[in-house]
């Protein structure tokens, strides 16, 4: 591979795969958006400067507005930011060279990076999505918008949202492998760095609520695309989204928060100069809120249908969740108590974050309980409240960037200024979000309200221009450090402890010379010899020459383009999809039973569109084939601390944790499926397909090349070339046949006009079925990858574990139709 | 890793068992006895799948968990929004 070019080029930016690179282009991605709905806010508040608002917007471009100003706050700002974070400084809190997997973190940063350009461009597609950031259905599909005659620029969002969640997925599994398994020697979870824990969390979290998300988006694209009927029907679409996007959401608010929370046990201990009080309990803490998280989704309904019984559950569960963030808020005060406090900067805007995160905190207790919702929901106080949450673990993440500024970027800021951004700031803050619980009466994501409030009004909208105000006096303070600060030593701070502080700032490329050491209680590095590492000692010149080779060998690559190659063409693959709305339409209008009200909901057909899908799938397939070709070295650690993992590979564990995810997806939509039955009556269902045999045959199909692909496992095993590629073709022609069938079957049901907008059990049947057959098509693209590498390389004899890679995931496709056969066919 | 042996049994196993899903629906058995008898079909074969042919059963105990936590999500999601709506 080529070596990574000087920082100073743009080459370096497009090519890196080192976590402190994807760091940075995170941080500085996430700074680039957070402006951006910075902007979108300051234009809808000047809106609100009188009830009525002063006309620089219409109502649809108000809409507009407001929802992309939540969406890109919550999705494109505050995870990316702390996954930035996270990028540059858990390898090296954790004695790590780099994350598990450098080009899928390279990724996952461009599927970042390319998921908001789409979101970008929707404004120039006729207008954006304009149905508020929860996407709430039926605002989400067009059949309920009229006003929005072109969905092409809602289905942009859309997409992009779902790039966006892919590429939280895929950092999700790097991270959950770097962390369980490269760990230097004797850092046990319990003695990791509260930020690390915080992320490690976060990322628990992500794994299982994005997933959640993706499903919703999947149905929500299907019905916007293709006009399926999930979420524009009168049986049961709404509460449908509320589960699944809430089941989703409320985890998210910890995802957001946690690792703000990190950073702000890291600064007050640095600046009281004081472990952290409790430290034990706060990291129990955090793993309960990260648990109870799940259990608390339903107290965003308690205005829906839902029953009172479950409202009532979901009331206490959900006070039950403040408990162990009041320990956590205490372990805060007490360790300042205890300790003696420096008010740098860094440690200001913690203790800002700290204060505005208890008024929060206090304000959302009132929400959750189920009678106080009945007057607070949709109201301003639903929106001071989630801003003193949400924006309080932003404070803290703007002193993040104050505490590590000195270790990434090498230089020192100017204390004074700082200080001064934080003044501006906190008084900025409150301004604009104060008053909103003084005009809680106001209803949210409207510019109508009574004309008493308009002075909470006007002085939040003044409040907005000085928090604004505030992000640039960081930009000037930060520039001003980079172009003329005094160079940083390796530990500007007297009592810091976590191991970045112990390396130059900033790092050099692979971060230690020597081998980080916990073993003797205290970090060390430790200098191996390439043999001993091996367990043997290097006895005469061969073993030498050995030891050299291996040394040679573990030299670590960190550069690629084809991230880079795969995140275009998946963004033109997804603009191309944003277009196709108009297509699909014309093709139901031809079909015998079109589906109804059609009229006014879709842009007009551009050709671009499908020209662009197309050219994005070749782009995909040309560097998705490179990638998956390329000889990209990463050394797993010899020597470190694995548990709960260890015992099983790091790609092996990263598949399984991926398919915990996909499990998750797969598992919410059939849930989906279970939820609107149940919703329209079990037994009112109509069973779509036209005979269960076709379902029977597949099930044999499916379970015999789950057969012949473990035949391939075995032969690989015995380093049988003939039969590995026999049992490897055998499986790509029993999923051909697979297809094959459900093509039949497809073909049986179109030939009666039965599509899948005929009615919701139609849709439900092809989008559920198809996003396996989708999961087969795939699995087939990797099996002609694999078997065209066995034939030209022998690969897969010497080391067979690809093959057993392949064989998981091929297995969970077969486990997903041990669900759907019994669902779909018979019950 | 097991022998070409056993993963040939559970291949004619995972057969039988997804014939018996049809033959609950397609024989006269009681509708709640076939959706009884089907999940716990289903769920055995999951179980073959996931323990012997993805090999759970040599892994770490903890890849299981994580498994069942998934697991758990998922019935966690759909049962709470089932009974909801009751």
């Amino acid at each position: 591979m080529a070596d990574l070019p000087p920082m100073t080029t743009v080459k370096r930016w497009l090519v890196t795969t080192n976590h402190k690179d994807v760091g940075i282009l995170y941080i500085a991605t996430a700074i680039f958006f957070l402006l951006l709905g910075g902007a979108m806010a300051l234009i809808f508040r000047i809106q609100l400067w009188e009830p009525g608002g002063v006309g620089i917007l219409s109502g649809n471009e108000f809409n507009q507005a407001v929802t992309t100003h939540g969406l890109l706050m919550v999705f494109w700002f505050l995870s990316p930011i702390a996954s930035g974070f996270a990028n540059y400084l858990v390898p090296l809190q954790i004695g790590a060279k780099d994350l598990a997997f450098p080009r899928m973190n390279a990724l996952s940063y461009w599927f970042y990076l390319f998921s908001g350009v789409l979101l970008i461009i929707s404004f120039f597609q006729q207008g954006t999505f304009a149905g508020g950031w929860t996407m709430y259905a039926p605002l989400n599909v067009p059949t309920y918008t009229p006003a929005m005659e072109a969905t092409t620029g809602g289905n942009a969002v859309i997409l992009g949202l779902m790039l966006f969640v892919i590429s939280i997925t895929i950092g999700t599994v790097n991270f959950l492998v770097t962390i369980h398994r490269s760990r230097a020697e004797g850092l046990g979870l319990w003695n990791m760095p509260l930020f690390t824990w915080s992320w490690l969390l976060t990322v628990w979290m992500m794994l299982f609520a994005f997933a959640a998300l993706l499903a919703a988006l999947l149905l929500l694209v299907s019905d916007r695309v293709l006009l399926t009927q999930y979420f524009a029907t009168d049986q049961g679409s709404s509460l449908l989204w509320a589960h699944l996007f809430w089941f989703f959401g409320h985890p998210e608010v910890y995802i957001v928060f946690f690792p703000a929370l990190g950073i702000m046990f890291e600064t007050f201990q640095t600046f009281t100069g004081r472990r952290l009080v409790g430290r034990k309990w706060v990291i129990i803490a955090m793993v309960l809120v990260a648990v109870q998280s799940f259990l608390v989704w339903m107290h965003h309904m308690f205005l829906t249908t839902i029953n009172l019984e479950i409202k009532t559950l979901m009331m206490a569960t959900t006070i039950g969740i403040s408990l162990p963030f009041d320990l956590m808020v205490f372990a805060l005060i007490y360790t300042m108590v205890k300790g003696r406090v420096r008010f740098t900067t860094p440690f200001l805007f913690s203790l800002g974050a700290l204060v505005l995160f208890i008024l929060g905190g206090i304000t959302g207790v009132f929400l959750g309980a189920v009678v106080l919702d009945y007057e607070f929901r949709g109201t301003y106080w639903v929106v001071a409240h989630f801003h003193y949450v949400m924006v309080s673990g932003v404070t803290a993440l703007v002193g993040g960037i104050y505490y590590w500024w000195p270790k990434i970027s090498g230089k020192m800021y100017s204390e004074t200024l700082g200080k001064l951004n934080f003044a501006v700031y906190f008084i900025g803050f409150n301004m604009l979000y104060f008053p909103m619980f003084l005009a809680w009466e106001t209803p949210r994501r409207v510019f109508h309200f009574a004309e008493g409030a308009q002075i909470y009004h006007q002085v939040a909208t003044v409040g907005a221009f000085i928090l604004g105000a505030s992000f640039l006096i960081m930009i000037l303070t930060l520039a001003k450090s980079w172009i003329s600060g005094p160079d940083a030593p390796d530990n500007p701070w007297e009592f810091s402890r976590t191991a970045e502080w112990a390396i130059p700032s900033p790092p050099p490329l692979e971060n230690w010379d020597g081998r980080p050491s916990y073993a003797s209680g205290r970090l060390e590095f430790v200098e191996d010899s390439p043999a001993a590492t091996d367990g043997g000692v290097a006895h005469g010149q061969g073993n030498q020459a050995e030891a050299a080779i291996e040394h040679e060998e573990e030299h670590a690559d960190h550069a690629s383009i084809w991230p880079f190659g795969i995140g275009v063409g998946t963004f033109v693959f997804f603009l191309g999809l944003s277009g196709l709305t108009p297509y699909i339409i014309d093709f139901a209008e031809g079909t015998p039973n079109p589906p109804e009200g059609l009229t006014g909901i879709a842009a007009e057909p551009n050709i671009m569109y499908p020209i662009l899908t197309l050219v994005g799938i070749g782009i995909m397939g040309v560097t998705l084939y490179k990638f998956g070709m390329e000889r990209f070295e990463v050394p797993e650690m010899k020597i470190a601390e694995r548990w709960p993992f260890g015992g099983v590979g790091n790609t092996k564990f990263g598949v399984w944790v991926f398919l915990a995810s996909d499990v998750v997806v797969f598992g919410a939509i059939i849930g989906a499926y279970i939820f609107m039955r149940i919703h329209m009556g079990w037994h009112e269902w109509t069973t779509v397909p036209f005979a269960s045999w076709p379902g029977l045959l597949n099930t044999y199909v499916l379970l015999t090349s789950s057969f012949t692909v473990i035949l391939a496992l075995v032969m690989a095993e015995r380093k049988n070339k003939k039969g590995l590629l026999g049992a490897m073709t055998a499986t790509l022609l029993l999923g051909l046949t697979f297809m094959g069938v459900k093509a039949y079957e497809y073909s049986m049901k179109f030939a009666d006009g039965e599509y899948w907008w005929y009615g919701l059990e139609y849709s439900i049947y092809y989008v559920t079925t198809g996003l396996h057959a989708l999961h087969v098509i795939l699995g087939l693209f990797i099996a002609v990858f694999m078997i065209y590498r066995i034939i030209s390389v022998d690969a897969y004899l010497e080391d067979h574990r690809p093959v057993e890679f392949f064989g998981l995931y091929w297995h969970f496709v077969d486990i997903v139709w041990v669900l759907l056969f019994p669902l779909f066919y018979l019950m | 890793m097991a022998d070409l042996r056993t993963y040939t049994i559970i291949y004619v196993l995972l057969l039988v068992l997804g014939t018996g899903k049809f033959v609950f629906f397609e024989f006269d058995f009681a509708y709640s006895i076939a959706i009884g008898g089907t999940i716990l079909l289903a769920v055995a074969k999951i179980g073959l799948i996931a323990a012997y042919y993805q090999h759970l059963i040599e892994e770490p105990r903890s890849i299981t968990y994580m498994m069942a936590t998934a697991v758990f999500m998922v019935f966690l999601l759909t049962i709470a929004a089932g009974y909801s709506i009751q």
